[in-house]
């Protein structure tokens, strides 16, 4: 299915507006933004849902380095400690005084409408498929529209629409649909945050609101909060160490 | 015996080669008709006690409006609360019909084993209704194998306060997880995931999204292995106690009670008195009989198509055996027109010499019953004997063949029996008892 998906898309590579750049250019610029950093970088995430009318909150201290992570909930009491990792494509989610550490999936749900796979880093460059299928305005800002395919069947979505800015490269808006094209959750993104990286300041996600397309209504806004540039180690994120 | 029975079964010793063969193909056909009946009376009592008891369904079972079909997808929103709980308990306990009930709890999940998570089901059960429900006299007397666990002991008889859990083998196969499996001597090792090593100890993690939304976990020790009814429950099935599984799902809600009867047959009472008593007392539920095919259409599908099966290949039996009795009185009329003729011209009337002819049919069919019925024991009780593992589509593993014939089996199959055999007599005889006497005397029969 994604071979065939991929051949489709790469037929249809001619019909890129004129002066569109390179799709996994645009991509990889993006996804830095979003915490695809390879020097390493930490931050402060605080998810807020609404879901038939109960509000939930949960606060994570997120450290992430090229296509891992680790993310530790802080808030509330009751979930401190817990520990969601990210090692290449394998998540892990481990919980104080549990004996081992629990294989799970980045399309599964975390809170609200945030899926595991929303919550740390996004490696879009490396996890999809992008073509530059279009052009739009998005919130008065000019943007180059990607239609991205998954490249394998462990990765959060099996499709997105994705915006990307034009002049900064920063993506603003996402629709996330299943494999046979349905909307399910749009989200959209602000930049508020600016992060010190290798002698450059560039910006920094601060805001992400995914939103169901089901009807349902639900909301889960995602703050980002607190970034700064630190090496990590990669031992930092091999499974065996977080659960000792 | 009267004169006219005595003149009967001498009658059945003149074309003994004949009347043999006639009297076989009855004792076959009836020990046919016994071993079917014994074969659907194992499977509508032995479903029905896997459906009940070990499905734990229950003769009657109560859910919140909806929650038969969407509780396990989302079980927070289809619950009863702990004061429902006891307003139902109440209920059922004041009445005189309920033999046992049951809270359960029931959720997906995933159980990991340190390297790799696989979805599952979950029942949380009450221990000690498990420990009634595994020695009930039904289900030892129809499936007492799978009553039994497989490997370690029934959750109802672990001991320990650390949370257990019992998986359905073809669940614990995809985990690579025994109650057997050593303890690690000291913490936990980390597993050799690349090489397929998981099974270094009989931990699993039970994860899943509790009522408040939030992902949590906890370590549970495999101490069973059980075989699930249902060859698809089998992959994906694991039980723990109640209070695991309300543990892992932060609540202190059930998502169904199951209602054990004395008596079966008192379900679609108890039902419906239990619908007026609920809504009494202002508890929205949704009741269902383990005879509902919206509830359990294994059941209800298998017993149906049993029956049809049963019914069909009954009556093609019965329809042979008829025409094998018109075979043979239609041969003996022929041989005996003279002897017919004597009668006729000696003074007795049509009636009595068809009668003469219906009570050698009779006394023949009586015959082959009673030998088909000896015969259908024997083989019955030589397939029990003889341990005969069967593999039914749909349910998970083997089950032992039984036959079970009853008294009302092997009395309706008699029943079906003569009327038909002593229709074929009769049509094979009214036609020669027509004729005049004259005609009789004078015709040239082989």
């Amino acid at each position: 299915m994604t071979v065939i998906a991929i051949a489709l898309i790469a037929s249809t590579l001619g019909a890129a507006p004129a002066g569109a750049p390179d799709a996994a250019v645009l991509l990889r610029d993006s996804d830095r933004a979003r915490g695809a950093l390879p020097q390493g970088v930490t931050w402060t995430v605080e998810l807020t849902s609404e879901e038939e009318g109960t509000r939930k909150a949960k606060t994570m201290l997120v450290k992430a380095r090229g296509v891992d992570a680790l993310a530790e909930t802080i808030a509330p009491p009751r979930s401190k400690g817990e520990l969601v990792l990210f090692n290449d494509r394998a998540l892990w989610f481990v919980k104080p005084g549990l004996r081992r550490p629990v294989s799970i999936s980045a399309r599964q749900r975390f809170q609200g409408d945030a899926s595991n796979g929303d919550i740390a880093s996004t490696n879009y460059a490396r996890d999809y498929t992008g073509v530059v299928a279009g052009e739009d305005v998005v919130g008065g800002e000019p943007a180059w529209r990607l239609d991205l395919v998954a490249r394998a069947s462990d990765v959060t979505y099996d499709k997105i629409r994705y915006w990307v800015a034009k002049r900064s490269h920063l993506a603003i808006k996402a629709e996330f649909l299943t494999v046979g094209g349905d909307l399910f959750k749009t989200a959209t993104f602000e930049y508020g945050n600016r992060l010190r990286v290798g002698g450059e300041t560039v910006d920094f996600v601060s805001r992400m609101v995914i939103r169901d397309a089901m009807g349902t209504g639900s909301v889960t806004t995602l703050t980002f909060s607190s970034p700064k540039a630190e090496t990590h180690a990669p031992s930092v994120f091999n499974v065996n160490n977080v659960v000792r | 015996m009267t004169g006219g029975w005595r003149i009967a079964v001498r009658n059945l010793s003149r074309n003994r080669r004949r009347n043999v063969a006639t009297g076989l193909a009855i004792a076959v056909g009836y020990a046919s008709l016994v071993i079917l009946g014994g074969y659907s009376n194992y499977a509508y009592e032995g479903m029905g006690a896997l459906t009940v008891y070990l499905q734990r369904f229950g003769h009657v079972s109560i859910h919140k409006p909806g929650g038969l079909a969407r509780a396990a997808a989302k079980p927070s929103a289809y619950s009863f609360t702990a004061e429902e709980q006891r307003a139902i308990a109440g209920l059922l306990a004041a009445d005189p019909r309920v033999e046992l009930a049951g809270r359960y709890l029931r959720a997906g999940g995933l159980a990991g084993n340190g390297c790799k998570s696989v979805p599952f089901v979950a029942t949380g059960v009450e221990p000690e209704v498990e420990q009634r429900l595994l020695v009930h006299p039904r289900v030892q007397a129809w499936a007492p194998e799978r009553a039994r666990p497989v490997e370690g002991a029934a959750l109802s008889g672990a001991a320990g306060e650390e949370a257990q859990a019992a998986l359905a083998v073809g669940y614990a196969k995809k985990l690579r997880k025994h109650p057997s499996a050593a303890e690690p001597t000291s913490g936990t090792a980390p597993l050799d995931c690349a090489a397929g090593r998981a099974d270094g100890d009989p931990w699993i993690q039970l994860a899943a999204i509790d009522f408040d939304g939030g992902f949590n976990a906890l370590d549970a020790r495999v101490t069973s292995l059980y075989r699930a009814v249902l060859y698809e429950e089998d992959k994906t099935s694991l039980m723990t106690d109640l209070p695991t599984l309300q543990r892992l799902l932060a609540t202190d809600r059930v998502t169904s009670f199951a209602v054990y009867l004395r008596d079966p047959e008192d379900a679609p009472a108890v039902a419906r008195d239990l619908a007026g008593s609920l809504e009494r007392a202002g508890i929205a539920a949704e009741l269902h009989r383990f005879d509902d095919p919206a509830a359990s259409p294994y059941y209800t599908g298998t017993l149906a198509m049993t029956w049809a099966i049963v019914g069909f290949v009954g009556i093609l039996v019965v329809i042979v055996a008829a025409i094998s009795m018109l075979n043979a009185m239609t041969l003996t009329i022929l041989e005996r027109t003279r002897e017919l003729a004597t009668f006729r011209s000696l003074g007795f009337t049509r009636r009595q010499v068809t009668g003469l002819f219906l009570r050698e049919a009779t006394a023949l069919t009586a015959l082959g019953i009673a030998a088909g019925l000896g015969l259908g024991l024997l083989v019955s009780a030589a397939v029990g004997a003889a341990h005969v593992e069967i593999e039914p589509s749909g349910i998970a593993g083997t089950i032992p063949l039984r036959l079970v014939p009853t008294p009302a089996v092997c009395v309706g199959a008699a029943i079906a029996y003569f009327p038909c055999s002593l229709a074929a007599t009769w049509l094979a005889v009214r036609r020669s008892v027509g004729r005049p006497v004259v005609q009789l005397l004078t015709a040239v029969t082989a």
